[in-house]
């Protein structure tokens, strides 16, 4: 009990198994590009949630923009080569 | 877990069909329509990609699918006869799990309001306290950005977190391909 306790005031997160969260949060760090380079053991849960929260803003960010590129792509795709009537039957 | 490569597959298949659906019944689509059908039709793909197997993809359809948005119409299309079953699934078992959740969290918080004595030096418990306050910002800002997160405990949450990032890294790269493709075809 009281080994839990005085893991709660470091560690910051809920009360549930601590365990669970540690090897959650350890894995969510190896999906981040930034934390996995730095090696260090010492990352604390605000930075990891900081990173992943800037992480899928910029991966909205980018399907925001490529739809946007395809959009424009595929309304000018008017040529007659074959590579194109490949890409209009896929697709339209 | 599935081999990424084939959840690219099953993403791309969906999308694919999800293109079409929308192509074929709207002709001239102005490029801001246009747009949001591929993205509308990416995100519905990358979420049935799951099969109704996480709280996040049955939180996007469902948003998706509002009464009253303009994605419905589209989100029935492009699903089609799956769309009924993936909301008759979210109706009974999402809203059941989120209340569940909402209620045993109510319990916990209310448990945990007696007051503990802590022993500890002013200095530590006030860096414990900034820290335990933004932890708990910044998963709010991370409940927000989750479909459904609002509903998910701590632990839930993370891992629909790592699920959605890992789908999210798959929709990027095919469209990344797809556009790849297609620059190359127009400037042929």
């Amino acid at each position: 009990m009281s080994s839990r306790r005085s893991r709660q005031s470091t560690a910051g997160v809920s009360r549930i198994s601590d365990d669970q969260i540690i090897e959650l949060v350890s894995k969510l760090r190896q999906l981040l590009p930034e934390i996995r380079d730095r090696r260090s053991d010492k990352v604390s849960a605000s930075k990891v949630l900081q990173e992943t929260c800037n992480y899928i803003r910029s991966l909205h960010r980018e399907v925001d923009d490529l739809s946007e590129r395809l959009s424009q792509l595929l309304a000018t795709i008017d040529t007659d080569s074959a590579e194109a009537a490949i890409i209009r039957s896929l697709i339209m | 877990m599935r081999p990424p490569s084939s959840l690219k597959q099953e993403f791309l298949k969906k999308w694919i069909t999800g293109l079409q659906r929308c192509s074929s019944s709207k002709r001239n689509m102005s490029i801001l329509e246009r747009t949001k059908a591929i993205k509308l039709s990416a995100d519905v793909a990358m979420a049935s990609a799951r099969n109704s197997t996480t709280c996040w993809s049955r939180a996007l359809i469902a948003n998706a699918s509002k009464d009253g948005s303009d994605g419905k119409h589209l989100v029935e299309q492009i699903l089609g006869l799956e769309s009924e079953r993936l909301m008759m699934k979210k109706a009974s078992t999402g809203a059941l799990v989120c209340n569940k959740r909402i209620r045993s969290k109510k319990i916990l918080k209310r448990s945990c309001r007696i007051p503990r004595t802590r022993k500890c030096v002013p200095q530590v418990a006030l860096a414990t306290s900034i820290a335990k306050r933004m932890v708990r910002k910044r998963t709010q800002v991370l409940k927000s950005l989750i479909p459904g997160g609002e509903f998910m405990n701590e632990v839930s949450l993370i891992e629909e977190t790592l699920d959605y990032i890992i789908s999210l890294r798959v929709q990027v790269d095919v469209m990344r391909g797809l556009a790849g493709v297609s620059e190359l075809v127009n400037h042929n």
